[in-house]
């Protein structure tokens, strides 16, 4: 078969880190081809280069058999390559077509918007997708941003299509409609480079699988020639275990309450719709659904960062409704924001500011007026230590960490005790997106060891499998209100299926 | 920042410079400076002035004790305010009104000088430490009001504060005019001066050294605050993400009115130094843009309150050579202002430079 692609020797060191070291990787046409690894092991870096954002310090390209030399996206476009970024490239404000055509040098000064819009809506149809080209892209989801974006490239006549973690913006229907589309690029002579760290989805859609780690890479093999199992152990370089873990915890008294609540969300309608549920400790209840079905929004109000509209909110038999962070936290609320590199850290301080974020204004790291850097920086080290944060030292700067690192350093802040004891209640919202394997385990492991310490969990994820190996009871959350709420043995992905698309039919 | 221009020959992109050394930044400086006095020669030339000579006059700003002195009188209100506005800086809060609260600052001084003097109020001991006291609130306070409107309904402060700058200025206008005039000074819009003991002068009886003085106390005050108080860590916090600082339980509102009070404050305080150490009276125009400098003092010194000191200085040396030249070569005075901007200018795009990097690339893909 044609090879697209051919990459030989890549080097490409930053400073104090080789990002890819001698990297060997080949596209061949007609195949979905998965690079897996976990985050930090060069995989992005790998496919920027292909993209012609980096230049390797060594190593050779060659593009359809020919050597090749990427000055920038522009050269990398121009034989046909193409990227989707996980973060999306768009003009919100502007429709789709416009988008699409930016940058586009066919026409000359006028351009001719009928064609284009037949085009894109023969092209959009193709593969099965609903785009209207006059839409604007702030009106989209993050589905049909994302077909905008493979759109895009396509129409400039792409024929390498390289995709960074497509699915982490997606939901589940949303996935498999683009797996669908992905394998039917594929059928008409493309090749597809899909970036991942989910096991689940290279053996669902990619025909060979590379894996990467540390900058190296580990194997490439046929998918249907290898097994998740497998798969893992080359990508953390050490046997996972799969299956339940069970924590037994002895279920005590109500940690939270909450009756009746109504939140506002963002866009000044009820988000959340009249919630209530119930906490114990040692309990952790897990909140599934499509996310933006006012989760977060559910867990703000309980963090104490969004007034309720309606409703009460107890921790421990106390009514706290509409206090402000800083009661909550002192009444013992742990909170994992979504998002932890946005909203969790500070990204311009230090490891330590960012451990000290809340506790720093408790002793004995201050008092009255001071700062007790000394206790800090020492409790630091601890932490660090414990929770296993790979970082220089204490006072790097926490936008050097990786993903996992941050939600390491998250964690400690939140659950280590130093704002006065151990939680008695974690609210965790989507505390392992994201993250790879490694980091997924330690969050969870983190969460039951703290169920069996006694601390309340209110645990939020779209993930149903690590819901049913996490939760004592699962709540199924859409449009603002609670579906149903199912204990661990009758819980399955179908009934809770059944539940958010009940509350679909409800709502629609 | 990023910044590309796309052209027909290439692209040129701005970025930034990951690290670089300590001589590589010592050595831009210079050669920004000299690049600096190259102009300036080539405009003196123009105006048929001899550039040897006026830069015997400027570097003699440096090296004659008198003049020196000058200088950091004129900086102490640069470095006052400049403090101030690290501390509003770093709390993500743009007061452009540093001029407006050094001009509210000497509204409070002289306000209290002249209770004394008109009516009798307070021992002589408590002038002192009472226009300290009036400056830093009145300071404050005209630094609170943009914060009160940022803090409390969402406002952005670079209007307001900006605004709040000819509301000041006017006020000391009406005050001079008006009720605040000397009785005894044939008509001009001056107070009255100042008496010994409510001068700046406390060390050596020299207001430089007093200033100085302050101006150290002030940045070591500042560091103090940013660095080992909760309020400083707060601010930080807030400057960084109101966001976050909302998550980790802070309050936010709270904080930016303290902030702001504090950063008009030291503002305030500069404006102390003007009337009670440079001119020893309120008069129009006290102030020739201190506040505004200030600004750029501060962002040049990295909003390190140390650094901030030497670059006031610094700066108050151009100020001073400005005057120097006016007098010993008779060059006009808007020639002078333009070779302050002519240097402020190339140490500005001198320290771009130092921080960024220009590449040009060139266009289309190359097969081999």
């Amino acid at each position: 078969m044609e090879k697209l692609v051919e990459l030989r020797g890549i080097v490409k060191r930053f400073p104090g880190v080789v990002a890819n070291d001698r990297v060997d990787f080949e596209l061949r046409r007609g195949e979905v081809h998965a690079l897996l690894g976990e985050n930090g092991a060069g995989k992005t870096t790998l496919m920027n280069i292909l993209y012609g954002l980096y230049k390797p310090d060594e190593g050779e390209i060659y593009v359809r058999g020919k050597r090749v030399e990427l000055r920038s996206p522009r050269d990398a476009i121009s034989l046909g390559i193409g990227m989707v970024h996980q973060n999306f490239r768009l003009v919100e404000s502007h429709t789709v077509l416009e988008n699409i055509i930016l940058g586009l040098r066919e026409d000359g000064l006028r351009i001719d918007f009928e064609k284009h819009r037949r085009r894109i809506i023969e092209l959009s149809e193709r593969y099965g997708w609903k785009i209207d080209p006059m839409a604007r892209i702030w009106q989209l989801s993050a589905g049909e941003k994302q077909q905008v974006e493979l759109l895009k490239i396509l129409y400039r006549g792409a024929e390498i299509l390289i995709l960074d973690e497509p699915t982490s913006v997606l939901t589940v229907q949303e996935t498999r409609r683009l797996f669908e589309a992905l394998r039917r690029m594929a059928r008409e002579g493309k090749g597809i480079i899909f970036i991942t760290h989910k096991l689940n989805e290279v053996m669902e859609v990619s025909d060979r699988v590379t894996v990467m780690r540390r900058g190296r890479v580990v194997i490439t093999k046929e998918t249907r020639e290898t097994t998740k199992a497998e798969l893992a152990n080359y990508m953390i370089g050490r046997p996972i275990v799969f299956g339940q873990k069970k924590a037994s915890a002895q279920l005590g008294a109500v940690v939270l309450k909450v009756i009746d609540l109504k939140v506002l969300g963002d866009r000044g309608y009820p988000a959340v719709n009249g919630v209530s549920l119930e906490v114990r400790r040692g309990e952790i209840l897990g909140i599934a659904g499509v996310s933006g079905n006012g989760q977060v929004e559910l867990a703000e109000a309980i963090a104490g960062l969004r007034k309720p509209l309606a409703g009460r909110i107890l921790l421990n038999g106390v009514d706290a409704t509409g206090m402000d962070a800083g009661k909550m936290i002192e009444l013992g609320v742990a909170y994992i924001p979504p998002e932890g590199n946005k909203l969790g850290i500070v990204p311009g301080f230090r490891v330590v500011d960012n451990l000290f974020l809340k506790a720093y204004r408790y002793p004995p790291y201050s008092n009255k007026l001071l700062l007790n850097w000394g206790k800090m920086l020492e409790k630091a080290r601890e932490l660090i230590e414990e929770f296993g944060i790979v970082t220089p030292s204490a006072l790097s700067r926490a936008s050097s960490l990786s993903g996992g690192n941050i939600q390491r350093l998250i964690l400690a802040r939140e659950l280590s005790g130093i704002i006065g004891g151990i939680p008695r209640l974690i609210v965790a919202a989507y505390p392992t997106k994201g993250l790879d394997i490694g980091a997924t385990e330690f969050v969870h492991d983190l969460l039951l060891r703290y169920k069996e310490m006694g601390s309340g969990i209110i645990f939020i994820s779209e993930d149903l499998e690590e819901l049913l190996l996490l939760s004592d009871r699962i709540a199924v959350m859409s449009g603002g209100r609670i579906r149903g709420v199912l204990a661990r043995e009758e819980a399955d992905a179908e009934k809770i299926g059944l539940l958010m698309s009940e509350a679909v039919v409800q709502a629609g | 920042m990023s910044l590309k221009i796309e052209t027909r020959f290439g692209r040129i992109r701005v970025e930034r410079r990951v690290g670089y050394g300590r001589l590589y930044s010592i050595s831009m400086t210079l050669l920004s400076l000299a690049l600096a006095f190259l102009v300036v020669a080539l405009i003196l030339a123009s105006l048929g002035l001899d550039p040897v000579k006026a830069f015997q006059v400027i570097f003699g700003v440096f090296m004659k004790p008198s003049l020196l002195l000058e200088s950091i009188k004129q900086s102490i209100p640069i470095c006052l305010a400049a403090l101030g506005l690290s501390i509003a800086f770093k709390m993500n809060f743009w007061n452009i009104g540093a001029e407006g609260q050094i001009y509210m600052g000497m509204i409070a001084s002289t306000g209290i000088v002249l209770l004394h003097a008109y009516y009798g109020f307070f021992h002589e001991w408590m002038v002192m430490p009472l226009m300290f006291l009036a400056s830093f609130l009145l300071g404050g306070a005209w630094c609170l009001i943009p914060g009160a409107l940022k803090a409390r309904l969402g406002v952005n402060e670079i209007l307001p504060t900006l605004m709040l700058n000819y509301v000041a200025i006017l006020i000391v206008d009406f005050l001079v005019h008006g009720p605040w005039r000397d009785p005894k000074g044939y008509g001009f819009p001056l107070s009255i001066p100042f008496p010994e003991y409510t001068k700046l002068n406390i060390v050596l009886g020299e207001p430089a050294y007093t200033g100085l003085l302050f101006s150290i106390l002030g940045a070591a005050a500042v560091f103090f605050l940013l660095e080992y108080t909760k309020l400083g860590f707060e601010i930080k916090v807030v400057g960084q993400s109101p966001a976050v600082a909302r998550y980790a339980g802070i309050r936010v509102r709270s904080t930016i009115l303290l902030g702001s009070f504090l950063a008009g404050g030291l503002a305030g305080i500069g404006g102390l130094s003007i009337v009670s150490g440079i001119i020893g009276r309120l008069r129009p125009g006290a102030s020739p843009g201190y506040g505004y400098t200030a600004i750029i003092v501060a962002a040049l010194a990295g909003l390190n309150p140390w650094v901030t000191v030497a670059v006031s200085i610094f700066f108050g040396g151009l100020i001073t050579a400005g005057g120097a030249l006016q007098m010993s070569m008779g060059i006009p005075k808007a020639a002078a202002q333009m070779i302050q901007a002519v240097i402020f200018l190339m140490i500005l795009v001198g320290e771009f430079i130092k921080r960024y990097r220009i590449v040009i690339e060139r266009p289309g893909a190359s097969e081999r």
